[in-house]
């Protein structure tokens, strides 16, 4: 034998995949791709989908306190919840929470972002403490904020103080003066949860801000633009996709807290920062009644998801994706 | 009546100096090249028209007026910079339109500036894209758009072609000067890029480190080159250049070099006096050498043997690199020049050709 002939014998020609392996045939587009879908569908589905699916299901149940269903009730539970007043209630709060601590929180994170992105001596200084409250757990922005806002030894008083304003029982005033029907409460928690998310607005809004390229601000200049319309026409533009991420996380991190609530108020005084969220806490966890807690979670689903539709529909058109 | 002065302005950035005593009148409708490698200073200096870098020193004057500490939206210039910078969120139409917006022109005026200049770009079919979907040439027509729509008394060039394919390159340089012609206002340009500096100037500023070199017609600073930095700068193949020493032997004045003896007419040992302690360098362009002896036209010449080192063919010429001594010399030949690597060749040089620099300060003599 020649020694090329067994060169080529060494070296088979490659055999094709599909030949190799028939089965992968038919099925290989769709079963290769599950293939790498497999580990986020399997938990996905242990901790999102089934859980979905449940809360649905056990919303039509009344059930007992270890949880399970006990008797089929069909629509009424949800009837029932959805009509009552503390539901009302707590679906008012949970959008004014929204409204208090969404808009406020980019604005805020805007000015920080805009001011830390100056060229100024010690800007990095403020770019370090504007974003610092990323660091802070829920749990310790709640506790530092019950000690300022404390009715007597808390230094949001003392400032009133010194100004001759009266105190504010800030965490337990039902009513503010009773024009305010929800009282000082949520305000304090909306500080609180502004307070904690400021930090990771104004990183993602500075890091955006960097993005833009210099000569836009240049050529602007010498287009005319003063420094409102520098804003106005380059820096919000620019900035779009970044604000409406901020926008969408933040309403949902609004729809979900409960760290802060529980820490400071427990959903009082008088329901005045029952959230959604909380009154699922209470339902399920203090009152054993997981079938009405399940009906409040697939409402607050259902409110988180339109929100976020809404949000899309009508800013995703004004976003520029460059 | 100059339009810009530069009056002595110098800028730092921190110890880095970009610009340094540089003064320039530029002239109503004219067309000025800032040229020079990269480094130079040039875009700083036509930023510091722009009003959007500060001079640390020395004043800026426009018509006539300090403009130091006028906000460039005031100073009525518009600029091309090099990678365009348009608002890449807004349409064509809208990056056109944007300064005529924010000099508060009224709505329908914008709209008839705005299609004009589409139209005279050529971009009328294309005000409703974003720059995204553009090209590379239309982007470029965009920002020449956004420009010319302003009518401003200056227009600021910041290597404008630079990002264009050569064909584009070449074709746009055209219509930049048609445009300029048009137009009637001056052009400032910056560019590193000597063919476009010699094709499109009235004057050429050459700056190197800061310093401005020389200023002139572009057939002025290639035919007398004001220093050696110029000299070796402009023109390709670069000038030649090489040590020599003045030497006056029976009454004659000569440039020893290794290269050869050159024995300098009249005007040159004029010039020559000036030399700080006779060293000087003597340059000679490419195409002034010539292969053969040195008969004929009756003018002063002469011939040195040297060997061929490189031939490039060009189609049109050919570039021949000769070496003598340890100096080698590139001459501009025609294309049908038969040389070979190794040829020894006598090539002639034109005495009346000869640059002569002070080798100390760099400075023309003759």
């Amino acid at each position: 034998m020649k020694s090329g002939d067994a060169a080529t014998a060494a070296l088979p020609a490659p055999v094709p995949l599909r030949r190799r392996y028939p089965w992968l045939g038919g099925l290989s587009r769709f079963g290769g791709g599950m293939v790498f879908l497999a580990l986020p569908l399997f938990l996905f589905g242990v901790f999102v989908f089934y859980p979905l699916v449940k809360s649905i299901y056990l919303g039509f149940f009344v059930s007992d306190p270890f949880g399970h269903g006990q008797e089929f009730v069909g629509f009424d539970q949800y009837r029932e919840v959805l009509t009552s007043p503390d539901f009302r209630k707590s679906l008012l709060v949970t959008v004014l929470f929204a409204l208090y601590t969404v808009p406020t929180g980019m604005i805020l994170g805007l000015v920080f972002a805009l001011l830390a992105n100056q060229r100024l001596h010690g800007a990095l200084f403020f770019r370090t403490v504007f974003s610092s409250t990323i660091a802070a757990s829920v749990a310790v922005a709640a506790v530092m904020w019950l000690m300022l806002l404390n009715p007597s030894a808390g230094i949001v008083n003392w400032v009133l103080g010194q100004f001759d304003l009266p105190r504010v029982n800030w965490l337990t005033d039902p009513q503010w003066r009773q024009t305010w029907d929800s009282g000082p409460a949520l305000m304090a928690v909306s500080l609180t949860t502004i307070w904690l998310n400021i930090g990771f607005t104004t990183l993602v809004l500075l890091a955006a801000l960097q993005n833009i390229p210099q000569e836009l601000y240049e050529s602007a200049r010498v287009d005319g633009a003063s420094p409102w319309s520098l804003l106005r026409h380059i820096t919000l533009p620019m900035l779009s996709p970044a604000l409406l991420f901020v926008v969408i996380v933040a309403s949902i991190n609004a729809f979900q807290s409960f760290g802060q609530i529980h820490i400071l108020t427990r959903g009082g005084p008088l329901d005045a920062t029952n959230v959604i969220v909380y009154s699922i806490y209470t339902d399920a966890f203090i009152n054993f009644e997981y079938g009405a807690a399940a009906v409040r979670a697939v409402a607050l689903f259902v409110l988180v998801l339109a929100f976020t539709l809404v949000q899309f529909r009508f800013l995703a058109g004004k976003v520029f994706y460059r | 009546m100059a339009l810009v002065t530069f009056d002595n302005v110098s800028k730092f950035f921190g110890e880095v100096v970009a610009v340094k005593d540089f003064s320039l009148e530029i002239y109503d409708r004219e067309f000025i090249v800032l040229l020079g490698p990269s480094g130079c200073g040039k875009s700083t200096a036509l930023r510091i028209v722009a009003g959007l870098e500060l001079p640390t020193k020395g004043n800026i004057l426009i018509k006539d007026r300090v403009v130091n500490d006028v906000e460039p939206k005031r100073r009525d210039v518009a600029m091309v910079f090099q990678n365009y910078a348009l608002y890449p969120h807004m349409s064509v139409y809208n990056n056109i339109a944007f300064g005529l917006r924010m000099r508060g022109l009224h709505r329908r005026e914008i709209d008839r500036l705005v299609k004009e200049a589409a139209q005279n770009l050529g971009l009328g079919e294309l005000l409703r894209r974003k720059p995204g979907e553009l090209s590379g040439g239309q982007r470029q027509r965009v920002a020449l758009g956004r420009a010319i729509v302003r009518r401003p008394v200056v227009y600021l060039m910041d290597e404008p072609l630079s990002n264009l394919d050569a064909k584009l390159r070449v074709q746009t340089r055209a219509e930049l000067v048609k445009m300029h012609r048009l137009l009637q206002t001056t052009f400032i340009y910056v560019t590193h890029d000597q063919v476009e500096a010699m094709t499109m100037g009235d004057r050429i500023a050459i700056l190197e480190q800061g310093l401005l070199q020389q200023v002139g017609p572009p057939q002025e600073v290639y035919d007398r080159p004001g220093n050696i930095f110029v000299a070796g700068f402009i023109g390709s193949p670069a000038m030649n250049m090489f040590p020599a020493r003045l030497q006056t032997r029976n009454g004659d004045l000569f440039a020893d070099s290794e290269v050869g003896s050159f024995r300098l007419d009249a005007q040159q040992a004029q010039g020559a006096t000036d030399a700080s302690d006779g060293e000087v360098m003597v340059g000679v362009r490419p195409e002034h050498l010539y292969v053969g002896g040195g008969e004929g036209s009756g003018a002063v010449s002469a011939t040195i043997g040297a060997m061929v080192d490189l031939v490039e063919y060009l189609g049109n010429e050919a570039h021949v690199t000769f070496s003598r001594s340890d100096s080698t010399l590139v001459a501009r030949l025609d294309a049908r020049v038969k040389l070979k690597p190794a040829d020894m060749v006598p090539l002639t040089v034109l005495v009346e050709n000869l640059h002569l620099f002070d080798r100390a300060s760099g400075r023309r003599l003759a």
